[in-house]
C-alpha cells in the first residue's frame, strides 16, 4: 500500500518537472537575463526574499482590513435584507448589478475620492470582499428552512433565540463560502489596488521590478503571491471542513439517498 | 434447447494476497434459449457482481463465462443489461426515442430512419407508443424503467440481464412491470437472466430458479417451476407449486442468513 | 409546458429589475439633489446621462466598448476550449490529472494585474497580450467543473456505453462530455465574469485603449459624469456577458435546465 502511495507521487511529478525542464531548456536557448528560468528565479527569491516579505506584509494587511470592514458591514445587512422579504426584493436586482461591476472599475472614483493612500485601497478591497458576503449572506438567509422555523415556534423560542441558535448554524455554510470567497477576492483586489494606486507592498515591487528589467524579480515575487494565496485559501478551507462537518457529513449522506 | 449461456466455475476475487475477498467463490449453470431464469440470494452474496461478469463488465478471476459457446472477456454483442437505477442508466440530454435507439449502436447496416422506425416500434412494445419525443425525466419511475427495456429489447440480443430491474420501482407498479416483462419474453421469444433480491418475484417470474448462497458464493441449488409461462398475479400467487418453490428458497436464504456473522452484509 | 414557465419566470424577474432599477435612480437623483454629498463627487442623473451620451456621439464610448467587449469574449471562448480540453486530458490520463493539480493550484490565486507588466514586456500591446492575461486566469473554473464533471458521469451511463462497446473517443464525445457540459457551463458562467475583471484591469495597466483606459483617462481629466458612466457600462457589460452565456448555454443544455426546474 505504502509502495503504491509513492508511486502515485511519483508519477504526479512528472509533468510539473517536465515543465519546469523544458521551461530551463527555453531560457538557455534565450541567453538573456530577460527571459530567466527557473532557477533564475529561484535565486532572485532567496536574493529579494527580505524585500518581498517586507512588502507583502503591506498587501496583507491592508487585505486583511477591507475583508474585516466588508464582514463587519455585509454579513448583519445580508441577514437583515433576508429577513425584510420586500425590502429584499427591491434590492436584489441592485446586488446583481454590483455584481456585475468589476472591483477594477471602481478604483478611478475612489481615487479621486480619496487619493491613492491606504484608505481607498482598503476602501476598495472592502467593496470587493463585500459582494459575495452579501450574495450569499443573503441568499443564506433567506432560504432559511420554513420546518426550522415551526420548530423554534414550538419551542417558543424568542426571536433573538431563533436567530442564534437556528438561523445562524443553518445559514453557516453558505456565509462560509461567501467568507472563503472574500478572502480570495480581498488578496485579489489588494495586489490589483497596489498596482492601479502605488504607493507600497507586493504589487508596486512588482512594477519596479518590471521597470528594471529586473524579471526574475518580478516572477520571484508573483510566485510568493501564488504561494501565499494557496497556502491562505488551503488554511480557510481546511478551518471551513473542520467547523462545519456536519454540513458535509449530512450533505454526503443526502446524495446517497 | 440451445443452451444460450454457460457459467463454469465463475470465482470473482478483490484484492491481493492476504487481503484478498473472495466474493464469487465458483458459480456454474446455464440458461436454454427462451428460458426466463431468476438468480436469488442473501443479501451481499454479489448478485450484481455476477451479473456484471456474465455481461462482461467485469473481469474474472478464474472459471469462464460462454455465450452461444464464445467465451465472453468484453460485453458480447450479444447481451443487453437492464440497470436497477434507470435515473442514472437512460441519458438525460437524449429524447425517449433516441435513448432507445443508442441500443442499436452495435447493429451495423441499418439508416437513422430504420433506427428510428424501430426505435418507436420498442417503446409501442413496452406500452410507450407516443411518447417518442419526450425526455425520461418528464416520465414516472416505471416508465422511465420502460424505456431502458425498450432500450434492451431493440438491440436485438440474445440474452437480456435485469440487475434488480424493479427494486427501485413502487409496489403497484412493479407488478404491473413484472407482467409487461414476461409478456415480452414470450412475445420477443427472449431469453433472460433476472437478479433479484425479492424471492416472490424471483420464483414468480421464472421457469427455473438458481440459489445462491452466502460469501464466497457459489451455486446452492436450482428449482424449476413447473407453472408454464402464463402467470397470474392473482391465480399463481395462490397455486401450491408456487408456494412450495416459494417455502424452499425462503428457507434457504433463511438458513444462509442465520449462519453468517453480523458483519456479513459489508 | 416548461419553456413557457422559464420565459415568463424571467419576464417577471426583468420586470422586477426594471422597476428596481428605477427606484435607485430615483433615490439617487433625490440625494443629488438635496445636496447632502456635494455636487461635485454626486452628479445628478441628467449630467450622468449627458456624459454618457457625449462619449457615445463622440465614438470614444463605442469603440472602447467594442474592443473590451470582444477581448473578453474571445478570451473567454479560447479559456473555454482550453479548460474543456485539458479536462478532457486530465480525464483519459490520471498521471496528468495528478501532475496537473499542482501547476493549477499555483496559477489560480495569481491577480491578473500582477502578470500584467511582465506580458507587456513580453507580448507588447496587441491581442496576445489581453489573450495570454484572460486565459491565464479564467481557464480554471471550466477546467476544474470539467474535472469533476466527467468525473462524476453516473457509472451506469458509463456501463451502458460500455454494453455498446463504445471507444474511449466515443465514450467521451457520446457519453461523458453531454454528461458532464451543464456543470462546465456554470463554470463559464462563472469565468465570465473573471474575464471582465481581467481584461478591464489589463487595460486600466497597459494604458492603450479600451474600457479600461478610458476609465482611467476620464478619471485623470476628473470628469466625474463620465466616470460614473463608464462604471454603468462596465456593469452593463456583465449582464450583457450573462445574456450571452445564457444564450448558448440553453442551446447546449437546454436540456438540463427544464430537468431540474421541473418538480421532483
Amino acid at each position: 500500500m505504502r509502495a503504491a502511495l509513492g508511486k502515485d507521487m511519483a508519477s504526479g511529478l512528472i509533468v510539473p518537472v517536465a515543465i519546469l525542464l523544458a521551461w530551463q531548456a527555453l531560457a538557455w536557448r534565450a541567453g538573456t537575463p530577460l527571459f530567466p528560468g527557473p532557477w533564475q528565479v529561484s535565486l532572485s527569491i532567496w536574493k529579494l526574499w527580505p524585500a518581498i516579505t517586507g512588502q507583502i506584509g503591506y498587501t496583507l494587511m491592508r487585505a486583511f482590513a477591507g475583508f474585516l470592514v466588508a464582514a463587519v458591514l455585509m454579513i448583519p445587512l445580508g441577514i437583515l435584507l433576508g429577513r425584510l422579504k420586500t425590502v429584499g426584493r427591491i434590492v436584489e436586482p441592485m446586488m446583481d448589478m454590483l455584481a456585475t461591476l468589476p472591483p477594477p472599475a471602481v478604483v478611478p472614483i475612489v481615487m479621486l475620492f480619496a487619493g491613492t493612500g491606504d484608505i481607498a485601497k482598503i476602501v476598495i478591497i472592502a467593496y470587493a470582499a463585500a459582494v459575495p458576503l452579501i450574495m450569499n449572506t443573503y441568499e443564506a438567509s433567506k432560504s432559511l428552512h420554513l420546518m426550522a422555523n415551526q420548530v423554534a415556534r414550538s419551542l417558543r423560542l424568542t426571536r433573538l433565540e431563533t436567530m442564534l441558535h437556528i438561523d445562524l448554524p443553518a445559514s453557516l455554510p453558505m456565509i462560509a463560502t461567501g467568507l472563503r470567497l472574500a478572502i480570495a477576492s480581498a488578496l485579489l483586489v489588494s495586489v490589483t489596488s497596489e498596482m492601479l494606486l502605488a504607493t507600497n507592498g507586493i504589487g508596486v515591487f512588482i512594477q519596479r521590478q518590471q521597470e528594471n528589467f529586473q524579471i526574475a524579480g518580478g516572477l520571484a515575487a508573483i510566485a510568493f503571491i501564488s504561494v501565499i494565496g494557496l497556502i491562505i485559501n488551503n488554511l480557510v478551507f481546511q478551518l471551513e471542513r473542520r467547523w462545519l462537518f456536519w454540513h458535509y457529513r449530512s450533505s454526503e449522506s443526502h446524495s446517497d439517498g | 434447447m440451445d443452451i444460450v449461456l454457460k457459467v463454469d466455475g465463475l470465482t470473482k476475487s478483490y484484492g491481493r494476497g492476504a487481503d484478498a475477498v473472495k466474493v464469487l467463490g465458483g458459480i456454474s449453470f446455464e440458461v436454454g434459449q427462451g428460458e426466463f431464469v431468476s438468480v436469488v440470494g442473501p443479501s451481499g452474496c454479489g448478485k450484481t457482481t455476477l451479473l456484471f461478469a456474465i455481461a462482461g463488465l467485469h473481469s474474472l478471476t478464474s472459471g469462464s463465462v460462454r455465450l452461444k459457446g464464445q467465451l465472453v472477456t468484453a460485453p458480447p454483442r450479444g447481451v443487453a443489461v437492464v440497470f436497477q437505477d434507470y435515473s442514472r442508466s437512460l441519458f438525460p440530454w437524449k429524447n425517449n426515442r433516441d435513448n432507445v435507439a443508442f441500443g442499436m449502436a452495435r447493429i451495423a447496416g441499418r439508416s437513422t430512419g430504420e433506427k428510428r422506425a424501430r426505435a418507436e416500434a420498442m417503446l409501442e412494445a413496452v406500452g410507450l407508443g407516443g411518447f417518442g419525443d419526450k425526455y425520461p425525466w418528464q416520465l414516472s419511475g416505471g416508465m422511465q424503467q420502460r424505456v431502458a427495456i425498450a432500450r434492451a429489447l431493440a438491440s436485438e440480443s440474445e440474452l437480456l440481464l435485469l440487475d434488480e430491474p424493479l427494486a427501485a420501482v413502487d409496489a403497484q407498479t412493479r407488478s404491473d412491470m413484472q407482467d409487461l416483462l414476461l409478456d415480452i419474453a414470450i412475445r420477443f421469444r427472449q431469453t433472460c437472466l433476472l437478479v433479484t433480491h425479492d424471492v416472490d418475484e424471483a420464483v414468480y417470474m421464472a421457469d427455473r430458479v438458481v440459489v445462491l448462497t452466502r460469501r464466497p458464493t457459489t451455486v446452492d441449488h436450482e428449482i424449476r417451476i413447473g407453472l408454464g409461462k402464463k402467470r397470474d398475479q392473482i391465480a399463481t400467487r395462490e397455486n401450491p407449486v408456487f408456494l412450495k418453490a416459494r417455502h424452499d428458497v425462503m428457507t434457504s436464504i433463511r438458513n444462509f442468513r442465520a449462519a453468517a456473522p453480523a458483519d456479513a452484509l459489508a | 409546458m416548461s419553456a413557457g414557465s422559464l420565459t415568463s419566470f424571467s419576464a417577471l424577474h426583468r420586470l422586477n429589475a426594471v422597476v428596481s432599477f428605477l427606484v435607485i435612480a430615483a433615490a439617487w437623483q433625490l440625494v443629488a439633489i438635496s445636496g447632502v454629498v456635494p455636487a461635485k463627487y454626486f452628479p445628478d442623473i441628467p449630467a450622468i446621462a449627458s456624459a454618457f451620451w457625449s462619449m457615445l456621439a463622440s465614438g470614444e464610448l463605442p469603440g472602447a466598448e467594442l474592443r473590451t467587449l470582444t477581448r473578453a469574449l474571445t478570451g473567454l471562448a479560447g479559456a473555454s476550449i482550453l479548460g474543456i480540453g485539458l479536462a478532457v486530458l486530465s480525464d483519459l490520463s490520471p498521471v496528468f490529472r495528478r501532475g496537473f493539480a499542482p501547476v493549477a493550484a499555483l496559477v489560480q490565486p495569481i491577480p491578473p494585474a500582477a502578470l500584467v507588466p511582465m506580458a507587456v514586456f513580453m507580448l507588447g500591446l496587441g491581442p496576445r497580450l489581453y489573450a495570454f492575461i484572460i486565459i491565464l486566469v479564467t481557464v480554471w473554473p471550466p477546467y476544474f467543473n470539467g474535472v469533476a464533471a466527467l468525473a462524476g458521469v453516473p457509472g451506469e451511463q458509463i456501463r451502458s456505453g460500455q454494453m455498446m462497446a463504445l471507444g474511449r473517443w466515443q465514450m467521451l464525445w457520446q457519453i461523458k462530455l453531454p454528461a458532464a457540459l451543464p456543470e462546465i457551463f456554470a463554470g463559464i458562467r462563472y469565468a465570465s465574469t473573471i474575464s471582465l475583471i481581467a481584461v478591464v484591469v489589463a487595460e486600466m495597466l497597459a494604458g492603450h485603449d479600451g474600457l479600461g483606459f478610458l476609465l482611467i483617462r476620464k478619471a485623470f481629466a476628473i470628469r466625474i459624469p463620465e466616470v460614473y458612466a463608464l462604471m454603468f457600462v462596465c456593469a452593463l457589460n456583465g449582464i450583457l456577458m450573462n445574456g450571452i452565456i445564457g444564450l448558448l448555454r440553453w442551446q447546449l443544455t437546454g436540456w438540463h435546465m427544464r430537468m431540474t426546474e421541473q418538480p421532483a
